[in-house]
């Protein structure tokens, strides 16, 4: 097996770069520190039950493999943290794989995101986030109806237990909502909702 | 150790909390009150973009922007000591308040968002909040309060076996503060629960795994998802654990809701009921079950414990 972790001569470093430099990571994140120990591979719950191996992905990086945003098994991540909390030299896989996974969705692999498009659209309208409805059925058909009557009587619920309303006043989900538009969010949910329409569209045809 | 407030205090509203478990925030209410905790509600705090920002779907300006908007509600209202009921809130509003405070573009970006939409009273500047002294997790603020809440008369629980579930997003996203306990090894819920007079298994295996939630994988990826949530279950099992105890809405659901689905998966039956730190401290109290501490939106039933309840009443222990 052939491990490079010594970046001396090493020309490119624009993958590791930018990891670096993502707002999501750490300011101290240890990338390119990486000793390739496996502690993270130890305590990873996602290497235990699954073809992912964090050790694997801060390895693929450090190498400057960009293959590695397009490699759906960084989907397996469960952002647990525990890799991140336990190596030694300050590096976190955690915030590594969030930050390819945003690179994968610039590079317009939409498929693992668009199904959470309804948190979004509920955060902007209520000022929660919300399941969205695909999921919530699913929930419901394996928990069973208990968890739906729940859920209809919620807001009695609420009352019993003296508690204010679940959603925000009108002005502020305003509020939020230009707030929103304006760092690019709205954007980004629309171009979602294209890419769902899209889908429905060929799946149609098809 | 650090400093942990009892006043000026904004309870942190969670979407979580709110929608499966309300009990946590009522239970939590019912201990600040009668621990003399001074605390406000706000109802126009917004959700925190947690869920969303592990979802892949919200980048980390935006969730920035939104709790630039929080802190300035707290910062408006007096009450800058945000305790949070959800362990992702607690590591989002942290990691927010870090880039608020030490990057200056990011800052400008969203002093200038609320400028341009007539929100300047919003406005950010360097040093309003601090992450370390402003930014805690309401169990902490219970921790505090220790020995005050060893003096309040209790229902004696000791025949239950207690474990805990410290939630990863307060124990292992900000490893370098001051974790109670420590980061590898969390002892918050413990101390908490011994003021009660139960036995608590202070590690078993697997104490530090995640409840396989995993954000995404819950819902795209159940197996997985379930795989390592039995893990950790049948661990406690092992152990003979009759209340797992939990700091952390995302983790109670991914337990009390999925753990019936599991014992079929795996034909067998955990005698293993789930409870929010505060949910459990409030019934040793004497608080009401259902119009204190919420039983009714469990789905694993809490018929054991509540009948104990039933039969005594609280005493000093
Ligand atoms: S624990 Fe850290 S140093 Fe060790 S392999 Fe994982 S990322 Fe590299
Ligand atoms: S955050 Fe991801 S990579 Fe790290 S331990 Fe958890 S599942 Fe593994
Ligand atoms: S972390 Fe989760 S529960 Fe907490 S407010 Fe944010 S989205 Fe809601
Ligand atoms: S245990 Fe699961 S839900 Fe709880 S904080 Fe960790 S990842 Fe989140």
């Amino acid at each position: 097996m052939e491990i490079k972790t010594l970046k001396i001569g090493k020309k490119n470093n624009k993958l590791t770069e930018s990891i670096i430099h993502d707002l999501r990571a750490s300011e101290d994140i240890g990338v390119n520190k990486c000793i390739q120990c496996g502690m993270c591979t130890s305590v990873c719950p996602a290497s235990r039950h699954s073809d992912y191996d964090s050790r694997e992905i801060a390895k693929r990086v450090l190498e400057e493999d960009e293959s590695v945003i397009c490699d759906d098994i960084i989907w397996n991540c469960f952002s647990c943290y525990s890799c991140h909390s336990i190596c030694p030299v300050g590096n976190s896989v955690a915030e590594i794989v969030q930050i390819l996974r945003q690179k994968a969705i610039a590079q317009g692999k939409l498929e693992q995101v668009v199904t959470f498009l309804a948190f979004g659209e509920s955060l902007m309208e209520l000022g929660i986030g919300s399941i969205p409805l695909e999921y919530f059925n699913i929930l419901i058909e394996i928990i069973g109806d208990e968890y739906l009557d729940i859920k209809i009587n919620l807001d009695d619920i609420r009352e019993e237990l003296g508690l204010g309303k679940l959603t925000l006043p009108d002005d502020d989900t305003r509020d939020i909502k230009i707030i929103l538009e304006k760092t690019g969010f709205t954007n980004r949910l629309e171009k979602l909702r294209a890419y769902k329409e899209s889908n429905k569209n060929s799946k149609h045809k098809g | 150790m650090k400093k942990i407030p009892d006043k000026d205090i904004l309870i942190f509203k969670s979407c979580l909390v709110s929608g499966e478990y309300p009990g946590v925030e009522s239970s939590t209410k019912y201990l600040f009150d009668k621990l003399g905790v001074e605390y406000v509600l706000d109802e126009r705090q917004s959700c925190c973009t947690g869920l969303g920002y592990y979802f892949d779907l919200f980048d980390q300006f935006s969730t920035t922007a939104l709790a630039a908007r929080n802190f300035a509600i707290a910062r408006e209202i007096e009450h800058k000591n945000i305790a949070t009921l959800c362990a992702t809130c607690y590591a989002i509003l942290k990691k927010a308040c870090n880039i608020l405070n030490e990057n200056d573009t990011v800052r400008n970006r969203i002093n200038q968002i609320f400028k341009d939409s007539k929100m300047d009273h919003m406005e950010y500047s360097p040093g309003d909040f601090d992450s370390h002294s402003n930014i805690f997790h309401a169990a902490e603020i219970l921790w505090n309060k220790t020995a005050e809440i060893k003096e309040i008369p209790k229902i004696d629980l000791s025949n239950f076996k207690i474990a805990s579930h410290h939630a990863c997003h307060y124990c292992k996203v900000h490893y370098k503060e001051e974790t109670i306990g420590n980061m590898r090894n969390p002892m918050i819920i413990e101390e908490l629960a011994k003021t009660c007079g139960v036995e608590t298994v202070d590690w078993y295996d697997h104490k530090r795994t995640t409840c396989g939630a995993g954000f995404r994988q819950r819902f795209a990826n159940l197996d997985l998802s379930l795989s390592v949530t039995a893990d950790k279950l049948l661990s406690l099992q092992e152990n003979d654990v009759d209340i797992l105890l939990h700091m952390c809405p995302n983790c109670q659901m991914q337990f009390d809701r999925y753990q019936p689905v599991i014992e079929k998966k795996l034909n067998t039956k955990f005698d293993l009921v789930h409870l929010n730190i505060a949910q459990f401290l409030a019934l040793a109290m004497g608080a009401d079950p259902y119009k204190v501490v919420g039983v009714q939106t469990h789905t694993v039933p809490l018929d054991n414990i509540l009948e104990r309840i039933n039969q005594a009443s609280p005493v000093v222990i």
